[in-house]
């Protein structure tokens, strides 16, 4: 099984930046129609990648709440989805979410994907959540200030 | 005053308008149908362009009127355009089309080298506030009618439908984002408390996904509908959604829920002692 690190994450600048690509979707999150055209995206993604239905309805439930995370408590960033290739290039073995934003950053990692813990108004489910409905998870700041998450469902 | 575009003006007015006009009819109108009096209207605009070149107002820092007689030829003929759904860059496209041969003609009128200069620079300058006022009011156009559309889709999608005496039925098609939540929730009070209801069976087929502030939002309407006396039946959830809500680890606690909607009338009609039985049952009986 691979490990969430041994997976490259190429800088944002060199990422496709038209919105929806063979194998890998881009979208700025500011609104609440940006969290569902995220969703929306992450599904067709997944079901493009020969994802079972609730494998696709997963991922785009995570995409939904990462996104949303991103604009409620960072008030917005950027959700990038990707193909993952075994070592031909050929076959897929996964699909990645990244959610970065530039917000102020989690105080206490732990804390955050305790379930039932949330400092807005939200039911607190929505990070631990992610993490029990993908495969890889990981939570790291970046060095700019804000959040980067990055969960990774297996095919 | 510009000598160069009154000469235009004079002279050349016929043969270049009918030159636009054809090369429009070739290029643009072959995709869209052609309205009668879009002719005549971009006529007007040709006679509004050839005008204000030719009297050049404030030529150094020119600012196109919305209010002036070219101002709103153009706002008239890019709204139709826009309603017409054609696409913002034959729209612009026609008037750059325009530049193009108001400059030919310009360059054939043989005048001194300054004169073509300043001429061009005007023209320039015009065209330029002509395609940034196009291109702006083509835009509020467009965002109105989607804001519009978006409206009237919002009139369409929640429907709180009467099942049976005391019996409501709110079918949720589509993504529940905060404004819908709370339409829904505002319309499904009113019925109950017009209807009251003992039942209301909410179905979910129709939502695409069940997260977390799509969870919430249907708690808190659950939660107001609670306070009228209703009882909720919760119906559609397909099986991955089922299954996700409970990876995400939320509950609807004391809620009733069923896999299909035949399901949840049938529930319904037990809370209310009602059934469903053949015409003759009691002969049968």
């Amino acid at each position: 099984m691979l490990l969430i690190q041994d997976c490259v994450v190429p800088p944002p600048l060199h990422w496709p930046t038209p919105y929806g690509y063979e194998t890998a979707v881009y979208l700025p999150i500011h609104w609440e129609s940006d969290v569902m055209a995220a969703s929306r995206q992450a599904r067709q993604l997944a079901e493009r990648l020969g994802f079972s239905r609730s494998a696709a309805y997963h991922i785009a439930t995570a995409a939904s709440e990462l996104a949303n995370n991103a604009r409620l408590h960072a008030g917005g960033g950027w959700l990038y989805a990707n193909a993952l290739f075994d070592a031909t290039g050929e076959t897929v073995i996964g699909l990645e979410l990244i959610v970065e934003d530039s917000g102020p950053g989690i105080a206490d990692p732990e804390l955050a994907l305790t379930d039932g813990y949330s400092t807005g108004s939200g039911l607190g489910c929505g990070l631990p959540g992610v993490k029990r409905l993908m495969d890889a998870f990981s939570l790291e700041a970046v060095p700019s200030g804000g959040v980067r998450v990055r969960a990774i469902k297996w095919r | 005053m510009n000598t160069a575009f009154q000469r235009l003006q004079r002279e050349h007015r016929a043969e270049i308008l009918t030159d636009w006009l054809q090369h429009l009819a070739a290029a643009v109108d072959r995709h869209s149908p052609h309205p009668p009096g879009l002719d005549a209207q971009r006529e007007s605009l040709f006679d509004a362009v050839l005008t204000t070149l030719a009297e050049r107002p404030n030529a150094h820092d020119f600012m196109l009127d919305p209010d002036s007689e070219l101002g709103r030829y153009l706002n008239r003929l890019v709204t139709e355009q826009a309603r017409q759904l054609a696409s913002p860059s034959e729209t612009v496209g026609s008037l750059l089309a325009l530049k193009q041969r108001l400059a030919r003609a310009l360059l054939a009128l043989d005048l001194s080298s300054d004169a073509v200069v300043e001429s061009l620079l005007w023209l320039d300058r015009l065209f330029d506030a002509l395609s940034l006022f196009a291109f702006k009011a083509f835009v509020d156009i467009r965002e109105r009618l989607i804001t519009e559309q978006s409206l009237s889709l919002l009139e369409l999608s929640t429907p709180v439908l009467k099942l049976w005496h005391q019996v409501l039925l709110l079918p949720l098609v589509g993504v529940i984002d905060t404004l819908r939540a709370r339409q829904v929730t505002e319309r499904l009070l009113e019925a109950i408390a017009e209807h009251e209801a003992r039942v209301t069976i909410l179905d979910l087929t129709g939502v695409p996904v069940l997260d977390t502030s799509v969870a919430q939002h249907l708690m808190k309407t659950i939660d107001a509908a609670r306070l009228l006396g209703t009882r909720i039946v919760m119906t559609g959830i397909s099986p991955e959604g089922a299954q996700t809500l409970t990876k995400l680890g939320i509950r609807f606690a004391d809620v009733v829920s069923r896999a299909t909607l035949r399901a949840g009338i049938a529930e319904a009609l037990l809370i209310v002692e009602r059934r469903i039985a053949p015409l003759n049952s009691e002969r049968q009986l």
